[in-house]
């Protein structure tokens, strides 16, 4: 245990600049994760103490929000803890070689993905601390909400601060077993993995079920059934989409490979490769998109919907409630997109590290970096704009009968829709623009 | 016995020279290729082989001295190119081996060897013909398209061989090229690097630990402390 304490002191102090930039990532990710994560408890654990008539719609619409952004989060905590087992596996298959016993590596990988998340969440706790005052800013039920109802309280930080470390932990022991099973760490690709058939019929089969149970929705008109059967139909369509989008992903890369031709040939084919070499990878990257985009098709209908009610003569109890139906979906949206370019930064940023040698070799060979940056993009843009393009158009189809609606007495919405869909493709665009610096460094640091 | 200053020297070094802050990794290196010539650059480890080839290649920028490439558009000074003329460089009149291969692993090995010419804007058709047709040169046919995750050590490198044939280069580099792998397998990529260089008219730099390596190029440098140490002109081999 002793030895196993100093080698990890050591080499997380030994670090060269690239290595710094490993520590730092894994951390900055908890560090989202954590700050984000508290903040949304927070903000929803305030509807949990309210009074009243209202209290059990407020609490509805707070665990329907919660559920939403529970998948992008999670993605994000997952992406952090697989980047620390990356800086990670280096160390340990070299410590194997040298012949350090089994549990002295154990000890060491649990430690350091527990010190990096450790550190990664106490800088959320700080982020939390900031975003509250901003968040408390928002209005709810006609009051300004204030930093004191978003703060989540000391022990509901410190529960969720142990979940995420634990989190980090175990996930270290679970990848810790392709370590010590191939001590020289070699990382043989497969080919692309055929994705079945069965799952475009799962597809079919679940959003006809969707539909149903949409449509079933329209006969009972109380708002709070509404939001229990978009949270069902939204959870569904969720895991459907999650079985469904790698394999499109798969489909359209393959396209893309047989067609990459004219300008930038390298990089079209080097992208779409990428994403055929791993459709499940490239999914996971923008599947927060998928998230966000559904979320904006529904939030977008939601919206407009909730205009046409307010046009029947309302009360002021109404006109506040519709308010803060509009706060509340459009918080959910900033922050599932938040979390989304965070997942993407944090993805990038390891890809590029952990592919130092081989951008380093294309370099060489007189691959110029901004080809390297296009097909990085590209690999990351394309499933995006099919990711999202799909699941808004899903969204759409589920609530058919809303959807047309809208479309009649608000068209105004579906623009909201559309810069919606933009802004998130925005975001996305903007955090691998703000990994290239790093491709660059790496690159000449070699 | 064979001259190396016979045949118009490909490459011409004079007195390079490079330091990384306070070590000299080398002390003023001049020497001469000549077309279809292959040249080994030995040395202990440290001793500046790899700094030599990245100044003859262009991969990085020596302190002082100069490097001149013979091109087929007349000479071209390799040391006062900027990064872009650099990268340009090394695309079209320079092939790289690298000790690990370094192949994309999500392309084919078809599309590996193809790179070079799509990143120079070659037609994908004409570009994956040329590279299909090195590939058989390589003894690789059939192998076309798979990943290089399914090729073993020795065909990696051939196919990273033939990668670095595509363009016709005037001179190809390789940094221990062998170094990962076992002997037998190192000898019959050592003849394929051979045969589509110096059996092609274009001249060979590597880089190498291995004495039958050596053994097998027409001229030895031995490197020491950032110098030319030893030079030795092995008997021409049969042409
Ligand atoms: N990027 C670098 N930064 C600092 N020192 C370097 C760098 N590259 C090489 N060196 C140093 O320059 C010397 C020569 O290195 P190199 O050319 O790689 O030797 P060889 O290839 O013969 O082993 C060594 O002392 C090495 O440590
Ligand atoms: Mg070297």
């Amino acid at each position: 245990m002793r030895t196993a304490t100093r080698l990890t002191g050591l080499m997380l102090r030994r670090s060269t600049d690239a290595n710094r930039a490993s520590l730092a990532l894994p951390v900055v990710a908890f560090a989202v994760v954590t700050a984000l994560t508290l903040t949304v408890l927070g903000g929803a654990r305030f509807f949990f103490t309210i009074e009243g008539p209202t209290a059990p719609l407020y609490q509805s619409l707070a665990a329907l929000a919660v559920t939403l952004l529970l998948i992008p989060l999670l993605t994000l905590c997952g992406s952090a803890a697989r980047l620390s087992a990356r800086r990670r596996d280096q160390h340990l298959s070299t410590l194997r070689l040298l012949g350090a016993p089994t549990r002295t590596i154990t000890t060491m990988t649990v430690l350091e993905s527990t010190v990096l998340a450790a550190a990664g969440t106490l800088l959320g706790v700080l982020g939390h601390l900031a975003l509250a005052p901003l968040l408390g800013l928002l209005t709810f039920h006609g009051e300004r909400l204030g930093a004191g109802h978003i703060l989540l309280g000391v022990s509901g930080t410190l529960l969720c601060l142990v979940g995420l470390i634990l989190m980090a932990s175990v996930s270290a022991l679970v990848g810790l077993r392709g370590v010590v099973v191939s001590p020289l760490g070699v990382r043989t690709r497969q080919s692309a993995p055929r994705l079945s058939w069965a799952r475009a019929v799962a597809v079919v089969a679940a959003l006809g079920a969707g539909m149903l149970a949409a449509q079933a929705l329209r006969i009972d008109q109380g708002t709070l059934s509404i939001v229990v059967g978009l949270a069902v139909s939204f959870g569904l369509t969720m895991a459907v989409l999650n079985l469904v989008g790698p394999w499109v992903l798969g489909v359209v890369a393959r396209r893309q490979v047989r067609r990459a031709g004219g300008r930038f040939t390298a990089e079209r084919l080097l992208a779409a490769r990428t994403v055929l070499d791993n459709p499940r990878a490239a999914w996971r990257q923008v599947s927060g998109v998928a998230l966000t985009s559904f979320v904006a098709v529904f939030a977008g209908v939601g919206l407009a919907f909730t205009n046409v009610l307010a046009a029947g003569g309302s009360t002021p109890e109404d006109d506040l409630l519709l308010a803060d139906l509009r706060t509340g979906i459009a918080l959910t949206l900033v922050i599932s997109f938040v979390t989304v370019a965070a997942s993407v930064a944090v993805n990038q940023g390891a890809d590029i590290l952990e592919r130092r040698e081989l951008f380093t070799s294309l370099e060489r060979i007189g691959m110029p970096l901004d080809g390297m940056d296009r097909a990085r993009r590209l690999a990351v843009l394309s499933p995006l704009r099919v990711v999202a393009l799909g699941s808004a158009a899903a969204a759409a189809l589920l609530v058919l009968p809303l959807t047309g609606t809208v479309l009649l007495t608000d068209p105004l919405s579906l623009g909201t829709i559309a810069a919606l869909l933009a802004a998130g493709i925005a975001v996305v665009w903007v955090a691998l623009r703000a990994t290239s610096p790093l491709l660059a460094r790496v690159v000449a640091d070699a | 016995m064979h001259s190396t200053v016979a045949a118009p020297p490909v490459l011409t070094a004079v007195a390079v020279a490079k330091s990384y802050g306070p070590t000299v990794a080398l002390a003023g290196v001049s020497l001469q290729i000549a077309a279809a010539e292959s040249v080994a650059v030995m040395g202990a480890s440290g001793s500046g082989k790899t700094t030599l080839l990245h100044c003859l290649a262009g991969i990085i920028e020596p302190d002082a001295g100069a490097v001149t490439l013979a091109g087929p558009q007349g000479a071209l000074r390799v040391d006062t190119l900027g990064p872009e003329g650099r990268s340009r460089l090394r695309r079209q009149h320079y092939g790289f081996v690298f000790q690990q291969g370094l192949l994309l692993p999500e392309l084919t090995a078809l599309e590996n060897v193809a790179l070079p010419l799509l990143l120079d804007g070659v037609d994908r058709h004409r570009a994956e013909a040329e590279a299909a047709h090195w590939l058989a040169q390589l003894g690789l046919t059939g192998m076309e398209e798979r990943r290089p995750g399914q090729l073993s050590g020795g065909q990696h490198q051939r196919v990273a061989v033939a990668r670095a044939q595509v363009g016709s280069p005037s001179v190809v580099f390789a940094d221990e090229p062998t170094g990962a792998l076992d002997s037998r397998t190192s000898e019959q990529v050592v003849t394929a690097l051979l045969q589509t260089t110096t059996g092609a008219g274009r001249s060979l730099v590597v880089v190498t630990h291995d004495q039958r390596v050596a053994a097998v190029c027409d001229r030895v440098l031995e490197l020491s402390d950032g110098l030319i140490v030893n030079e030795h002109v092995n008997r021409r081999r049969a042409a």
